[in-house]
């Protein structure tokens, strides 16, 4: 029997999801729910199915079985284009900017969709298309501001320290003032008092934002999370508060059977 | 030293020309990942539909405007009838499918206007200007071609560059996943990609046509000269294919007129493997290699 927990009104769901990849499955009839103004983490040992899950979520991966709910309304396609308009915004593990483009760039990409010119008018730089570029760019400097990162504003990814792209990659994610936040491993390459700052920053979402997090940093995930999704080969095996799957046998044994393994 | 002076200024125009059409090159695989060999074959029908209109109105200016329409509406026709059916095969089934678009637009061409070779007018005069009572190698018309690719130059750069398109269209060449997860529609940016490309090609193959005739392969050789150009620059930098566009017009110039015209293709072909053995990223590439 797949692991159930029932939740009221839940933003962003799957509800019995299954992958298939190659003859393997991947996820196994999966049901998670994110509260609204929640943090929920979303943990495992490796290959458990965390970033596929994600994955299904913004459309990168149509399920082979079950679907994927959005604020109490089925998405029979994800459409990864339209996410960020529809308030849902991700991250990628790293950091996935795009490196021959500026930070300040890099930024504004996240809140593209929000400048409705067309594409005629954009290419021919028509006043209206010059005007929501101008607020893009308002924007993308208040965001920026906000993460720190103002004055690397016209420098390339690559010339930052890594805790500073990741900050920049939060900021694009925020750009577009979204709603839900999926953040993959946000706290991967990074350092303790940075972990501390993250943890300050996405614990300041709340209860404005909702937000789903994928990382292996059990420190962090104890501190911000309100409800935790345990999954482990591709089956929930656990959810629940901290303190009730931090003593969850079969998460235990989940974890206690990677580290056997290395 | 006065033709060392003549053969380079009359490579200038011809450069320009070169740079356009590598610029379309460029264009195409900075969206696409494609290299399009066809790319000469739709300056070149689109330079036939603009001299019918020419023939038609007498206006040398709207068959500029309507070439350029029409190679907005063949990339579009190519991006979605072959680009799209071929977006899941490897790169090669991509080239293979330009090659194949050459080949029909050459055919094509040939059914509708015929293989006889036919001269395109020019604006301003094509004769060389005097100066201090001397002729040089420099016509009206060549500082027409210099004038018109600096104008579509600056015009491309503003849009690459301080545009959401051009934003857009740069973030999906790079990374099409996390560009659409930042809401760019990536298969409308490919389109743009071709729709610019074919616009800047088919003002390429007007502005060529009335130096070199046309007919459904007199642009063939521009193919070899413009490619070398957008490899040497880089073929992600349009930077690189306007600065090596016009080089290699220069080049070519200077070859033809201290040996012989045939010999350029020869040159070209050197260039780029020399290019390829000790460069192969290009000059203006600050990305790993490719592989050769």
């Amino acid at each position: 029997m797949p692991y159930v927990l029932p939740l009221t009104h839940p933003v962003l769901e799957t509800v019995g999801v299954t992958v298939r990849l190659s003859g393997l499955t991947i996820l196994d009839d999966v049901s998670i729910g994110v509260p609204r103004g929640s943090v929920t983490g979303l943990i495992g040992p490796n290959g458990a199915g965390k970033t596929t899950v994600f994955n299904v979520m913004t459309g990168f991966l149509a399920p082979d079985e079950g679907m994927v709910r959005y604020e109490g309304r089925r998405l029979k396609h994800v459409r990864t284009h339209r996410l960020t308009s529809m308030g849902i915004a991700r991250t990628l593990q790293g950091v996935g900017l795009f490196p021959a483009l500026t930070v300040e760039e890099n930024v504004m990409l996240g809140g593209s969709s929000h400048v409705r010119s067309g594409i005629v008018a954009d290419a021919l730089a028509m006043p209206w298309a010059d005007a929501g570029q101008r607020r893009l760019r308002e924007r993308a400097r208040e965001v920026m501001e906000e993460f720190g990162v103002l004055e690397d504003a016209q420098r390339r990814p690559s010339e930052l320290p890594y805790p500073v792209q990741k900050r920049v990659a939060l900021a694009r994610a925020l750009v577009s003032d979204p709603k839900v936040i999926l953040l993959d491993e946000p706290a991967g390459g990074i350092d303790s008092g940075d972990m501390a700052d993250l943890a300050r920053i996405i614990s300041s979402w709340v209860p404005q934002r909702t937000v789903l997090l994928v990382e292996h940093h059990m420190e962090l995930v104890m501190n911000v999370c309100d409800l935790i999704w345990v999954l482990d080969a591709g089956k929930v095996i656990a959810g629940g508060s901290p303190e009730l799957v931090r003593n969850d046998p079969a998460v235990i044994a989940a974890y206690l059977g990677e580290e056997d393994a290395h | 030293m006065d033709t060392f002076v003549n053969f380079f200024l009359g490579g200038f125009a011809n450069g320009a020309v070169i740079a356009l059409m590598a610029l379309a090159l460029v264009l195409v695989w900075r969206s696409s990942r494609v290299v399009n060999f066809a790319q000469v074959g739709q300056a070149m029908f689109t330079s036939f539909v603009g001299l019918t209109v020419v023939d038609l109105t007498g206006s040398w200016i709207l068959g500029l405007v309507i070439a350029i329409a029409a190679g907005a509406v063949l990339g579009l026709i190519i991006h979605f009838l072959v680009m799209r059916p071929v977006r899941r095969a490897d790169s090669s089934g991509a080239i293979i499918a330009t090659f194949g678009v050459l080949i029909a637009l050459q055919a094509l061409a040939a059914m509708i206007w015929g293989g006889d070779p036919r001269a395109y007018p020019t604006p301003v005069s094509y004769s060389g200007i005097t100066v201090f009572g001397r002729v040089i190698a420099i016509t009206p018309y060549d500082i027409f071609v210099i004038v018109a690719m600096v104008i579509l130059v600056l015009i491309l750069t503003i849009v690459l560059t301080r545009t959401k398109l051009g934003l857009s269209m740069r973030a999906s060449a790079f990374n099409p996943e996390v560009a659409r997860l930042s809401g760019v529609r990536v298969s409308r940016m490919l389109a743009a990609g071709w729709i610019i490309a074919g616009m800047v090609g088919a003002v390429a193959g007007v502005l060529v046509a009335p130096t070199a005739t046309l007919s459904p392969n007199s642009f063939d050789i521009f193919l070899v000269f413009a490619f070398t150009a957008a490899v040497i620059g880089g073929l992600d930098s349009l930077v690189g294919a306007v600065t090596f566009g016009i080089g290699t017009g220069l080049l070519l110039s200077l070859v033809t007129g201290y040996s012989d015209a045939s010999n350029a293709a020869l040159v070209a072909l050197i260039l780029l493997a020399l290019n390829l053995w000790f460069k192969p990223e290009g000059a203006f590439n600050h990305h790993k290699a490719r592989s050769v």
